[in-house]
């Protein structure tokens, strides 16, 4: 059924642009977490092509430095899609925006208006988009991975 | 395809949308991101990662549940009896439901007999005979869309040995046409817009009981006799009096309708005038808007509806000629 790999970094995203530069790389992936009869809790990932109300999925942004100098003032920005509700990131270094990407903040320091037209503390499920700035300059042949998780409205 | 598995724990934020039906089936999810930096002249670079493509598969789910506010009352030989049921799509795409009633399963003291299965097809939530659609196996599987609901009725015939107090009840399922299983369990090319079909936590199919109860109320009527002479007794003697007690007392449960008393006057004696009593309230001989007359040769009185556990105490005098 499911071939069990035993890290993530085997997976090599394949670049989208050309060698000149900042290449970057998203994949999605589908979890479903079974309880195996001795109780353990095992989370299987697979990149879906099809997914279904519910499903919990993780976005995973692969950036790469191909150019011969340091990039700088890297910033990457995920618009959250249609249809899937944002449900956190464990990265610290993420900020979010709950306006479609005019203001940015952390989650907590956020507020919507909320459908009685008093503002309220911005959820995950309001949030848009989701921004990293790296505050380092990203070295020549240099490469990260951020990511970010929602669940299929 | 990349695949992997890992052991985790997954730290997500708890997520507070509430999405009834969902993304509906056939949607596609893209996400693409974007990446802006300084390159090496310092003009800002942008570059846009690949666009992930995953297309919305169909959920299966459903739920059936009684709409009657609690056990549905009818009498032993009772046809057409009406229970009413709501089915939902729970689901994210169109999908027709095979209905499937049961009668006869246990747990209950008799077995209703169903006549037949009824869709609320001018969508008022009350029985129309002939206006509402009879349903037809596989002929006419009602088609729900997305988080809709529609009202479906059974209609039973009542054994007319039921007595008072026993329970019937009838078993409706409702089953995904698509296909049921375990949740999770996926059919490939069957859900809306091409893509598969997966059995969501209801497991695309879902049943509720609803139940008849029998209101067998009975009306008991007794009648007791005393008499006065004219002498002071109790004797029999032509110029007594004798006061008629009938007591109607209704037993069981529910209510009886239209509950009509009549005494004929007894041979040799003569009614007297005025002495009809309901409750101990005195009623007019005549036939008008009071519930009692005399009609010359007995005497009638309309009790109207009289729940079980009461009772009602007419009196009324004769004399022995």
């Amino acid at each position: 059924m499911k071939i069990l790999l035993a890290l993530l970094a085997l997976l090599t995203p394949v670049a989208a642009h050309a060698a000149d530069g900042v290449s970057l790389v998203s994949e999605v992936f589908v979890e479903h977490t079974e309880t195996t009869p001795e109780g353990r809790s095992v989370t299987t990932r697979a990149e879906p092509e099809m997914v279904v109300p519910g499903d919990n999925l993780v976005f995973v942004l692969s950036y790469r430095n191909d150019g011969a100098e340091p990039a700088t003032d890297l910033v990457l920005t995920n618009p959250v899609p249609d249809s899937v509700a944002f449900s956190g990131t464990t990265d610290q270094s993420a900020v979010v925006s709950v306006d479609g990407g005019k203001t940015w903040g952390a989650l907590n320091a956020l507020t919507v208006v909320g459908t009685d037209g008093a503002n309220r503390p911005a959820e995950a499920a309001d949030v848009t988009h989701i921004r990293w700035v790296l505050d380092q300059p990203v070295p020549s042949g240099s490469a990260g991975e951020l990511s970010f998780r929602g669940v299929v409205k | 395809m990349g695949q992997l598995a890992l052991i985790a724990v997954a730290a997500a934020i708890p997520v507070s949308t509430a999405h009834a039906a969902g993304t509906p089936a056939g949607t596609d999810i893209t996400n693409t991101a974007t990446a802006t930096y300084a390159g090496p002249d310092g003009s800002e670079l942008s570059v846009d990662s690949n666009a992930v493509t995953m297309r919305v598969g169909e959920l299966l789910d459903v739920s059936v549940s009684s709409a009657d506010t609690g056990d549905v009352g009818a009498l032993p030989g009772a046809t057409n009896q009406v229970l009413k049921f709501t089915l939902t799509n729970g689901g994210n795409g169109p999908e027709a439901f095979a209905l499937t009633v049961d009668a006869n399963a246990g747990g209950d003291d008799f077995n209703p007999a169903v006549t037949s299965v009824i869709l609320d097809t001018n969508g008022n939530g009350a029985y129309d005979a002939g206006v509402d659609t009879v349903y037809s196996a596989g002929a006419n599987d009602p088609l729900l869309q997305p988080d809709t609901a529609l009202t479906v009725f059974i209609l039973s015939s009542i054994p007319a040995g039921a007595t008072n107090a026993q329970r019937g009840q009838v078993d409706l399922l409702a089953a995904a046409t698509t296909g049921i299983g375990a949740p999770g369990t996926s059919f490939a090319g069957k859900g809306e817009g091409g893509g598969d079909a997966v059995v969501g936590a209801t497991g695309a199919d879902s049943n509720d009981d609803g139940i008849y109860r029998v209101n067998a109320a009975s009306v008991a009527l007794t009648k007791a006799a005393s008499v006065t002479d004219p002498f002071g007794g109790s004797g029999p003697v032509p110029g007594g009096v004798i006061t008629y007690t009938l007591t109607a007392t209704v037993s069981g449960s529910g209510t009886v309708n239209n509950v009509a008393v009549a005494d004929p006057i007894p041979a040799g004696t003569t009614y007297r005038p005025g002495s009809l009593t309901l409750e101990g309230t005195t009623l007019t001989d005549s036939a008008d808007a009071d519930a009692g007359r005399f009609t010359g040769s007995a005497v009638q009185v309309g009790l109207g509806s009289v729940g079980a556990g009461t009772s009602r105490t007419i009196t009324f005098q004769v004399e022995i000629d």
